[in-house]
């Protein structure tokens, strides 16, 4: 039995970089729960640990101290791989994506690396594109030949080819214009109260704080 | 899988970069296919030299240890050495035949020499130089009647001809059943100027005398020629007054004439050069005195093989160097590669793929064009390596095939010309032809050693990925963001 509905909780979370001095930490026992079917932003300034935690709860990194729990399981005590590749779908501010696939391979490796069983790849690949807003023409293009906002999407699409339970998405409106913003807001909306996927979103954009379910703040430790 | 594909993905990729990998892995095997190959043939032909050269031991006086023992300071001191060495008992054919009963020994041949006066010929001397070389002291065992004219040297076979096979000495004239007669009777060969010093020619009777005034008459068969230059100096050479017959003959002499001794050189045809000491002891507990040693002939087959040691040893070399070379240059093209991959590693570790795939992939991008590259530089090799191994080797082939025909007209001719049959084969003379089929230079062996040099060859160089990627932190390209 759960005792409650949170996905993922971080619990008095510090983080010092190794060759940080001892009293130095990034982020300082930070503690927030996220649940499913709902959208949070994390607000800070530059340097406040954005980058940071968005690092240890993709499982990037493991915290100093406290405990990140995904599912009740203590991310330390898990395969942080697997992790990746199943229970987390992030979404970089640089899209990350590799420039010398195309859109439908950026998407499948992702499948493929996650090991998930999908007897049709490429068309599993298609319905996630239009889910994000790409036209099916766009499967077979390099990604360095499409716009800024549309690699934004692919990157939404890979992030949910493998079927994740989180999102978590590091300044995903960060370069793009406003409309595409909303549009990618939109997405996230959806996939959060519709697919019922627990969205965290690291910003600083006004517009996604105002639309999140919930927003933590935080605070700079330096 | 998925892993197979991402690799071949990359290969093409990175068309420039891999190309430049696959010749330099080309270069490296074609390389080492024709190092190899030299290497195998040269092997190869040290076998064949080792198998040709029978292993021999032959007993020798320890004259060193005698000289220590001894005291040449006084007159007295030299008597007893004399005595001393008077009293070393000496060995018989029937000792020989005791020795040779041995399970290290294959076989043994044996010269018997004695001295004898000429009574129907004449000696061939140039007093000068005899005169010359008187020695105030000298030690000869069995040489008690050195003073007489000729040495009649009977040898126990063909093998024992040791001077033929050598080069000393070369049949000039020779009758048709010479070698039919030679090691049954009262045949002999005699040296050209003995012959022209004499007017002796084939088929003309000749006699010697011993000291009681026995009688001895022999058939000459044969007229062979002292070749080499030792005595350049000199009128005559040292073997004009050599008389060649068979073992037996010399035998028949001694043994009806107590006084008259011979000396016995045996050889003895052994299984290894490491049983040497074994054997020696063996040789004394059947009786050998202990002034005796055994010496082998281990130097000079390993000293007529230096050459071709050489071109084995210079081929390994030169295959280490180039292997030391690909394995430096392809560890950096790896390096550089790594490097400019980094985003593309980030990128796949973020999305979850774990280091082990990772290293997986990036060593398998490797082994492809590794593998492509072997087939390619060894096939080439394979052809190539043929001519390049035979060229280089060519003066080794030439000169046994050379040894092979040289010894044969020292002979007189080969057997079907009435040449003698040799149990044992030429001794000294390798079979050792030109490699005419190519399999018997790069063959399975080459192929397999290639394969293993390959495979380390890639293991190595990837490891600057492997380390790369087991040290790699994704997040570095969540802070290098572009």
């Amino acid at each position: 039995m759960k005792k409650n509905n949170n996905i993922l909780s971080i619990q008095n979370v510090s983080y010092r970089y190794s060759d940080a001095e001892k009293d130095e930490y990034a982020i300082r026992n930070i503690s927030y729960n996220f649940e499913s079917g709902k959208v949070y932003a994390i607000r800070g300034k530059s340097g406040s640990g954005k980058t940071t935690l968005l690092s240890l709860i993709s499982g990037l990194e493991k915290c100093s101290e406290g405990s990140i729990l995904f599912d009740e399981k203590d991310l330390k005590n898990i395969n942080l791989d697997e992790y990746r590749s199943h229970d987390i779908g992030v979404v970089f501010q640089s899209y990350n994506l590799l420039p010398f696939m195309s859109v439908s391979e950026n998407i499948i490796l992702s499948m493929d690396v996650s090991g998930i069983k999908i007897d049709n790849k490429k068309a599993r690949a298609l319905e996630l594109m239009k889910t994000v807003g790409l036209k099916d023409s766009y499967a077979n293009r390099k990604v360095l030949k499409i716009s800024g906002g549309e690699q934004q999407r692919v990157a939404i699409a890979r992030s949910l080819s493998y079927d994740p339970k989180i999102i978590i998405a590091d300044e995903p409106t960060g370069n793009l214009d406003k409309e595409t913003e909303e549009d990618i807001i939109d997405i996230f909306k959806k996939l959060a109260h519709i697919n019922g996927k627990c969205v965290i979103i690291v910003t600083h954009s006004p517009n996604v704080c105002a639309m999140a379910d919930k927003v933590y703040d935080l605070k700079t430790n330096k | 899988m998925y892993i197979l594909k991402n690799a071949l993905i990359s290969i093409f990729r990175n068309k420039g970069r891999n190309i430049l990998i696959g010749i330099i892995i080309f270069i490296i095997s074609l390389a080492s296919t024709i190092m190899l190959a030299i290497n195998n043939t040269a092997s190869d032909l040290i076998a064949s030299y080792e198998s040709a050269y029978e292993k021999e031991v032959t007993i020798s006086f320890n004259r060193e240890n005698m000289m220590k023992k001894s005291d040449f300071s006084s007159e007295d001191g030299k008597e007893k050495a004399k005595e001393n060495f008077s009293n070393i008992s000496s060995y018989t054919i029937d000792d020989i035949e005791k020795f040779a009963n041995s399970k290290y020994v294959k076989s043994y041949y044996y010269t018997y020499d004695i001295s004898l006066n000429g009574s129907s010929i004449q000696k061939v001397t140039d007093e000068k130089a005899d005169d010359s070389k008187k020695d105030d002291f000298h030690f000869d065992k069995s040489h008690g009647q050195s003073s007489l004219d000729f040495t009649l040297m009977g040898y126990s076979s063909a093998e024992a001809m040791s001077e033929f096979i050598d080069g000393n000495y070369e049949i000039t004239q020779i009758t048709d059943d010479a070698w039919d007669n030679i090691f049954k009777g009262k045949y002999v060969f005699i040296s050209d100027e003995l012959a022209s010093y004499n007017n002796t020619s084939l088929n003309d009777k000749i006699e010697l005398s011993d000291e009681n005034g026995n009688k001895y008459e022999f058939e000459v068969v044969g007229i062979y020629k002292e070749k080499s230059n030792e005595n350049s100096m000199e009128m005559f050479s040292n073997s004009a007054n050599t008389i060649i017959t068979n073992a037996d003959e010399v035998v028949s002499i001694t043994s009806s004439n107590n006084s008259i001794k011979g000396k016995l050189n045996p050889t003895f045809i052994i299984d290894d050069y490491k049983n040497v000491s074994k054997i020696q002891k063996e040789f004394y507990s059947k009786g050998l005195d202990k002034n005796y040693v055994l010496e082998s002939n281990e130097e000079k087959v390993s000293s007529s093989l230096s050459s071709i040691l050489n071109v084995r040893s210079f081929s390994v070399t030169f295959l280490i160097v180039t292997l030391a070379i690909g394995v430096v240059v392809l560890f950096v093209i790896n390096m550089i590669n790594i490097r400019e991959r980094k985003y593309e590693i980030g990128v796949l570790r973020t999305i979850g793929m774990s280091k082990l795939k990772l290293t997986i992939q990036f060593t398998l991008e490797l082994l492809i064009i590794a593998f492509i590259s072997l087939i390619i530089g060894t096939g080439v090799g394979f052809i190539t390596s043929k001519n390049v191994s035979n060229t280089l080797l060519s003066n080794e082939i030439k000169n046994s095939e050379k040894t092979v025909s040289d010894i044969k007209s020292n002979f007189g001719g080969p057997e079907s010309k009435g040449g003698p049959s040799l149990e044992h084969g030429y001794r000294g003379m390798p079979n050792v032809q030109a490699y005419d089929k190519v399999d018997a230079v790069v063959n399975v062996k080459v192929v397999g050693e290639l394969l293993v040099i390959g495979l380390t060859l890639v293991f190595i160089s990837s490891t600057s990925s492997m380390i790369t990627i087991q040290r790699f932190s994704p997040l570095t390209i969540l802070k290098e963001r572009s």
